[in-house]
């Protein structure tokens, strides 16, 4: 017999809301917990100043992006949980890290004026200095489906060759390398590091459901969309859509890419 | 006082002229900032030397909220105590908008009529044609984390604004309770007054959420040492000069209309000195029409209908959170101004409950944002003279009135679709 319910609320912790939740990237631990709730279960949000604020179970976890005044100060404090993030990554826990966050989870930050902000080690690679800001629309080809999104980041990261998120279609991504294929992002077994900022995961759910199945099945439950979320998620298709066609690429309907978990 | 008298610039005066008429020719009724790159590529001096030569000075209103509301309030107050005031409307490029706009009412010597200018400015084109100014007082209304595309760190706009305020050659009038600003006040040459504003303890102990700003002073205004706004309750507010307190009218609802008008009085009396009277001062604040689409309630085809206009999140969160409650009939317009749907996402939206009709160029990413706040989208219509017939045609709503939310660009469709002429401060 197979388990239908978790017993407890599903719970997604937010790391460093305060800090880090410029571009409403904190928001994505909101989307989550929906999405649990559309599919049926009991979820809740909860943000984790420090340490004490840490919950017993922790389901999925979402680290936002902040401003370079606040690098310090959130490695600091991300720093105070290494621990927690590293059993997380190895045990299968699904982790989004967007823009700073995901710097600081590297192995460090090089600043413009030639200092360095370490990381805390737990993926590949390492920020570096771009010469101008990446801020645009960003339409990244992954096997989550086809991922549109916005970047603004003043650095590129290196070292995510072995395992990008996805090949960038249009935008910046990673950086402007001379040779090879253009990529978006970091993955390393659940952990998925974007400059995708803001609603990434409801713009783009097949991302989202991708990390919910994986937060699912460490218990043995099945998720299944819901009927809220088919809804909802044909709302963010339309969104996709517009910024694709605006970009010279074709649009999306649904049953196809983003809207199946996986083909 | 320094009089511009010398006929240099006549000539790039009167092709700037020209070219002008030419483009209202080709787009009637259409404002151009053609004639003044015109003006601006063959006498670069002129816009300089005419807003430096006004006989009280230049008034440079700055930050990233509220400078547009500030501007009209102060220009109000001004003029109130007898002051023939230039002053321009904000414009994506200010300084060939500003050309263009002296060029209307410039004589041929490169002179205007009028005793005072006061220019709201955008803290990062401000920053660059600021080098070339030497305003007496430059107002400083707040640093938030706004317009993300373009500035992303509030330590930016902070270094823009700090740009600015280091030509005031008089005073700099700054909020006390926005911490970059309270920073950059204390780090100011010692030659130019600093003269701070501020709200109680008690009003922003109202507001659990703060008043928007990137980073919140520690410690509020002591009492004597600068205007403080001392209450506010819906459109009334309290203000407390060295002579006493006064109550005023504010021309909207909200917290940040309420700064505004404390930043508008601070920066008129540090512009008249001795000749500012606070009782003309606040009667002529309380005099205001409410502005266009910050809070103004019209009637339309015979229906009543308050429109709110969100330029930043922290102005969303506010008005939402300012919001009737019970409000049951809301449009929703957000239009192309809003390039990065990120822009919104920090906002919490779920006190809005139900939304009938979220429209504009970014009706779907608007109403991906409510869906996951809980707030019940009933249509999306992308199209905003079809959304706005829709909801104009509802009979009217049993609790509150009839509201539309809308950005910037949602405004000036809303505008065009429903024939409505702005307030005459704003002529855009
Ligand atoms: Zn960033």
């Amino acid at each position: 017999m197979t388990a239908t319910s978790l017993g407890r609320p599903f719970t997604v912790v937010s790391l460093l809301p305060r800090l880090l939740d410029t571009n409403g990237d904190a928001g994505n631990a909101r989307v989550l917990a929906q999405r649990m709730r559309w599919s049926g279960h009991d979820a809740q949000v909860v943000d984790v100043h420090s340490r004490a604020d840490l919950p017993g179970q922790v389901d999925a976890v979402s680290i936002g992006s902040g401003t370079d005044a606040a690098l310090l100060p959130a490695r600091d404090g991300l720093r105070t949980l290494v621990e927690e993030l590293r059993v997380w990554s190895n045990n299968g826990v699904p982790i989004l890290a967007v823009g700073t966050g995901w710097e600081l989870l590297s192995w460090g930050v090089d600043l413009a004026d030639g200092s360095v902000v370490e990381g805390l080690g737990l993926v590949a690679g390492h920020a570096v200095p771009r010469a101008t800001r990446a801020t645009d629309d960003i339409i990244v080809a992954s096997k989550y489906g086809r991922l549109i999104g916005f970047e603004n980041h003043a650095r590129d990261y290196v070292g995510a060759e072995a395992s990008p998120l996805g090949r960038v279609v249009h935008g910046t991504g990673n950086g402007d390398q001379a040779t090879g294929p253009q990529i978006e992002g970091l993955t390393m077994g659940e952990v998925f590091c974007t400059h995708l900022h803001g609603p990434v995961l409801a713009r783009n759910p097949g991302l989202a459901d991708h990390l919910l199945l994986a937060a699912f099945s460490r218990h043995g439950l099945e998720y299944s969309r819901g009927a809220l979320a088919v809804s909802v998620d044909a709302t963010a298709q339309a969104a996709r859509n517009q910024v694709a066609v605006r970009l010279g690429q074709s649009a999306e309907y649904p049953n196809a890419g983003n809207e199946k978990p996986r083909r | 006082m320094h009089f511009v008298s010398s006929l240099r610039y006549a000539p790039a005066i009167l092709v700037g002229r020209a070219v002008r008429v030419l483009a209202r020719w080709r787009k009637p009724g259409g404002g151009s900032a053609i004639p003044g790159v015109v003006v601006n590529r063959i006498a670069p001096g002129f816009l300089a030397t005419t807003l430096n030569g006004f006989p009280l000075g230049l008034v440079i209103v700055t930050g990233s909220s509220g400078k547009s509301t500030t501007t009209k309030m102060l220009v109000a107050v001004l003029r109130a105590h007898g002051l023939n005031v230039f002053t321009n409307q904000s414009t994506a490029n200010i300084s060939q908008g500003l050309t263009s706009a002296l060029l209307e009412r410039v004589n041929l010597s490169g002179r205007i009529a009028g005793d005072v200018a006061v220019l709201e400015m955008d803290e990062g084109h401000g920053a660059l044609i600021a080098e070339s100014l030497t305003p007496r007082v430059v107002a400083l209304t707040n640093v938030m984390v706004d317009q993300i595309d373009r500035f992303h760190d509030s330590e930016m706009v902070a270094a823009l604004l700090a740009k600015i305020a280091a030509r005031a050659t008089e005073t700099v009038v700054l909020n006390a309770d926005d911490r970059y600003l309270a920073d950059l006040g204390s780090s100011l040459d010692a030659t130019v007054r600093v003269a701070r504003y501020g709200v109680t303890a008690a009003v922003l102990g109202q507001y659990p959420r703060g008043l928007g700003y990137a980073d919140t002073a520690a410690n509020r205004l002591p009492a004597g040492t600068g205007l403080q706004l001392t209450r506010v309750v819906g459109r009334d507010a309290d203000v407390q000069f060295p002579t006493g307190d006064r109550s005023i009218r504010l021309p909207a609802r909200g917290i940040h209309y309420a700064v505004d008008a404390v930043t508008a009085l601070s920066t008129a009396q540090a512009t008249l000195g001795e000749s500012f009277s606070p009782s003309v001062a606040c009667a002529s604040l309380s005099a205001m029409p409410a502005v266009f689409g910050r809070g103004e309630v019209v009637t339309v085809r015979g229906k009543t209908i308050e429109f709110v206009l969100v330029q930043n999140p922290s102005s969303f969160q506010l008005n939402v959170d300012s919001l009737e409650a019970g409000t049951e009939q809301i449009l929703m317009i957000i239009g192309s101004d809003v390039r990065d749907p990120s822009y919104f996402w920090p906002v919490d939206t779920s006190g809005l409950g139900h939304v009938l009709i979220a429209s504009g160029l970014k009706a779907h990413d608007i109403a991906l944002q409510l869906a996951y706040d809980n707030v019940a989208v009933e249509r999306i219509e992308p199209d905003v003279p079809t959304a706005l017939d829709a909801f104009l045609a509802l009979p009217d709503p049993v609790s509150g009135v009839k509201t539309i939310i809308f950005s910037a660009d949602g405004m000036r469709r809303t505008r065009a679709h429903l024939g409505l002429v702005s307030n005459a401060e704003d002529p855009e």
